[in-house]
C-alpha cells in the first residue's frame, strides 16, 4: 500500500490522465444506464406500475396486449382459480385523438380498467373516475404540454367517442405514448363501435385484451391446464413485448457492455504497459526481499483507488447532471441500479489489472544482478 | 572468528545451445565478520552467477551457502524473499533506487516489508542517514541526487534490516573515480564497524586497496593472488 499510493503521487500527470479517461467511461456508463432505466419506464410506466405478476392473453398473440383478445369467460375462469381480488380486467388500445378547440392530433393509448380494482393509478389532480360514471378519463400529466386540461374533450379519430378529462396522473404510459383510462363502461362502448370479426378470434364475446393476476407458481399452473387458449405471460416478459421495448434496450444495452469492455481494457493496458516499464524496478524490490503478493497487491491496489476514486466523482457528476435534464428527458437512475452498475464497474477494473498482475509474478529478481539502469 | 557467509562446494552449469557449461566449480569461500572481499574476473568469467547464488537469488546445481550458519537451499519462494530481506543488503550496480521514494522513505519501505516497528525504524533511519552523511538530502528523490549520494543511499537501503551480509554488484560503475573511492571506503567501514561480511564484485581496480581480501573467478574457482 506504501508503494502504490507514493507512486501515484509521483507520478500525478500519468495517473490523471488515466483517471480522466476511467472518469469520462464511468460518467458514461452511469448516464446510458440511466437512460435506459428511464426510457425503460417511459415506455412501459403503466404496465410496470401494475402490481400484477402475470397477464393471461390470447394463445397466439407473442405476448403483446393489442393482439390479444380476451373473452368475459376466462376472466371469470381465472377468477375462480386466484380469487376475484387477484383478478382484474385490462384493455389497451393504441389510438390517436383530437383535443376539442385545438389543432393538432396526439397519439395516445387507452387503458380500460375497473376504476375500484387495484390498476387503477394513483390520482394526482382533478377529480377520479368512477365505475358508473360515463364518458370520464384520467390522462397522463404529460399530455398537459400539448395543451390538455381539466375538462378538455377529447375524441377518439376513429370510434367519434368524446371523452372528458377529469383528472390526471404521473408517469403513465404504454410504448411510449401517454396513457388515458376509461372506465369499464366507456371501454365496452369503445368496443361496440369497433366490432371484431368473430372468427378472426377465438372468443365471440371478446371484451378485453388481458387479464392481470396476482399468482403464484400454483397459481399459474392451475391456470395454464384450464386456460388451454390462453397464454399466461410474465410482467416481463409482456413489457419486453411492447412495441419498441425490445429494440431500444438492446442498443442501449450493447452500449453499456461494451462500456465496461472498454474501461476494462484501457486499465489493463495502461497497466500493462506501465508494469513493462517497470519489470527492473520489480526486479529489484524482489531482490531485497519483497513478496510477490506484496507487488501484486500494490497493483491492484492502484486499480482499486483509479476506478472507485473515478466512480464517486462520476456519481457525484451524474447527480448535478440529472438536476439540469429537461423535465422531459426520461432519466431514472435509482441508487439500487447505480450500486450494480458501480460494483459491476470496480470488478471489470480488476479484470482489466489481471494480465498486469500476471506479468508482475513472471517478473524474476534475478534481472537485479548485472543491470546497468534502474 | 565468525563467518557469517558460508560457499561449500558450489557448482552451477547453464544449459547454453545444447551443450553443459559449467560456470561456477566447487567454489569455496568463507568471509568473516567485518571483513569486505572483492571478486574480480573478465566478463563471462561468472561473477553475476556467483553474486545470484550467494545472494540467494539463484539455487546452485550443487553445494550450500549458509548464512549465519544457516542453509538456504529447499526454502520455497517466500523463504527466499524474507531470507534476502533480513539476512542480505544488496547493493547494485547504479544504485537501482525506487525512482518514486524520497531518500528516507527507500528505508522505510525496507522497514515496512520487515515489519519493524516505527519508531525503531525512524530512529534506525535517522542514525544510518547521519552515518553515511545524508541527513540534508532525506526528503529528495532519487533523480535530484548525485551518482556518489545515490549509492549512499544504497548502503543505508542495504543496511537497514541488519543483514548478515552485504552484497554490492559493480557498485562503482557509475562513479568517478574519487566518488567510488569515498563509496568502497565507506562499505568498508559499515562492514567492520557493523560485523558484516561483505563481498564486492568490480571491475575498478582503483579500490582494491581499500578490501581485506582480493579473489579472481577462474575456472569456476576463486583463487587469491597476492
Amino acid at each position: 500500500m506504501y508503494l502504490a499510493i507514493r507512486e501515484m503521487r509521483f507520478a500525478k500527470v500519468r495517473y490523471s490522465l488515466i483517471a480522466i479517461i476511467m472518469l469520462l467511461v464511468a460518467f458514461l456508463v452511469l448516464f446510458v444506464t440511466g437512460l435506459a432505466r428511464g426510457l425503460a419506464y417511459d415506455n412501459a410506466a403503466s404496465i410496470q406500475n401494475m402490481d400484477a405478476t402475470h397477464f393471461i392473453m390470447e394463445k397466439d398473440s407473442n405476448h403483446r396486449f393489442t393482439r390479444s383478445q380476451i373473452s368475459e369467460q376466462v376472466l371469470l375462469q381465472a377468477s375462480s382459480i386466484v380469487g376475484e381480488d387477484n383478478v382484474q380486467p385490462l384493455g389497451v388500445k393504441m389510438t390517436t385523438m383530437t383535443a376539442e378547440g385545438k389543432i393538432g392530433k396526439l397519439d395516445v393509448t387507452l387503458l380500460g380498467i375497473n376504476p375500484e380494482g387495484w390498476l387503477m393509478p394513483k390520482l394526482t389532480e382533478g377529480a377520479a373516475i368512477t365505475a358508473t360514471g360515463t364518458g370520464q378519463v384520467l390522462v397522463d400529466r404529460k399530455l398537459k404540454d400539448s395543451g390538455i386540461g381539466l375538462g378538455t374533450v377529447l375524441i377518439d379519430q376513429a370510434s367519434g367517442l368524446k371523452w372528458t378529462v377529469s383528472g390526471f396522473v404521473n408517469h403513465e404510459s404504454f410504448s411510449h405514448s401517454p396513457a388515458v383510462f376509461l372506465n369499464e363502461h366507456d371501454w365496452q362502448q369503445l368496443q361496440l363501435t369497433t366490432i371484431t370479426t368473430p372468427s378472426a378470434t377465438k372468443w365471440t364475446d371478446s371484451t378485453y385484451n388481458a387479464v392481470a393476476v396476482k399468482a403464484n407458481t400454483h397459481h399459474k399452473e392451475q391456470l395454464t391446464a384450464v386456460l388451454a387458449d390462453a397464454e399466461i405471460v410474465t410482467k416481463a416478459d409482456a413489457v419486453s413485448a411492447i412495441p419498441g421495448y425490445k429494440e431500444e434496450q438492446g442498443s442501449l444495452w450493447m452500449m453499456i457492455i461494451f462500456l465496461f469492455i472498454i474501461s476494462s481494457f484501457v486499465l489493463a493496458v495502461f497497466f500493462y504497459v506501465i508494469t513493462i516499464q517497470k519489470s527492473s524496478q520489480f526486479g529489484i524490490l524482489k531482490a531485497i526481499g519483497t513478496r510477490t503478493g506484496y507487488l501484486v497487491r500494490s497493483v491492484a491496489l492502484q486499480v482499486l483507488l483509479l476506478s472507485a476514486g473515478s466512480l464517486v466523482v462520476s456519481m457525484l457528476l451524474i447527480q448535478a447532471t440529472e438536476s439540469i435534464l429537461p423535465s422531459g428527458m426520461p432519466f431514472l437512475l435509482q441508487s439500487s441500479t447505480m450500486a450494480l452498475t458501480s460494483i459491476a464497474f470496480v470488478t471489470m477494473s480488476l479484470v482489466g489489472s489481471l494480465l498486469s498482475v500476471w506479468k508482475v509474478t513472471k517478473i524474476d529478481a534475478l534481472d537485479a544482478i548485472g543491470r546497468t539502469a534502474a | 572468528m565468525r563467518h557469517r557467509l558460508i560457499l561449500n562446494n558450489i557448482t552451477h552449469t547453464f544449459e547454453d545451445g545444447g551443450i553443459q557449461r559449467t560456470v561456477l566449480n566447487n567454489l569455496n569461500l568463507q568471509v568473516s565478520e567485518g571483513e569486505l572481499v572483492a571478486v574480480m574476473g573478465p566478463s563471462g568469467s561468472g561473477k553475476s552467477t556467483f553474486l545470484s547464488i550467494a545472494g540467494a537469488l539463484l539455487d546452485p546445481k550443487g553445494g550450500e551457502v549458509l548464512l549465519d550458519g544457516e542453509s538456504v537451499s529447499d526454502k520455497n519462494k517466500q523463504e527466499l524473499s524474507d531470507i534476502r530481506l533480513h539476512k542480505i543488503g544488496f547493493i547494485f550496480q547504479s544504485a537501482n533506487l525506487i525512482p518514486y521514494l524520497k531518500v528516507e522513505e527507500q528505508l522505510t519501505l525496507v522497514a515496512k516489508l520487515g515489519n519493524m516497528n516505527k519508531r525503531k525504524a525512524a530512529e534506525r533511519i535517522r542514525e544510518l542517514l547521519d552515518m553515511l552523511g545524508l541527513n540534508h538530502r532525506r526528503s529528495a528523490y532519487p533523480d535530484k541526487l548525485s551518482g556518489g549520494e545515490r549509492q549512499r543511499v544504497a548502503i543505508a537501503r542495504a543496511l537497514m534490516n541488519d543483514p548478515a551480509v552485504l552484497l554490492a554488484d559493480e557498485p562503482t560503475a557509475s562513479l568517478d573515480a574519487s566518488r567510488g573511492m569515498d563509496v568502497v571506503r565507506m562499505l568498508a567501514e559499515e562492514a567492520r564497524e557493523l560485523g558484516k561480511s561483505a563481498v564486492m564484485v568490480t571491475h575498478d581496480e582503483r579500490v582494491l586497496p581499500l578490501c581485506d581480501r582480493v579473489l579472481y573467478l577462474e575456472n569456476g574457482g576463486l583463487i587469491e593472488r597476492k
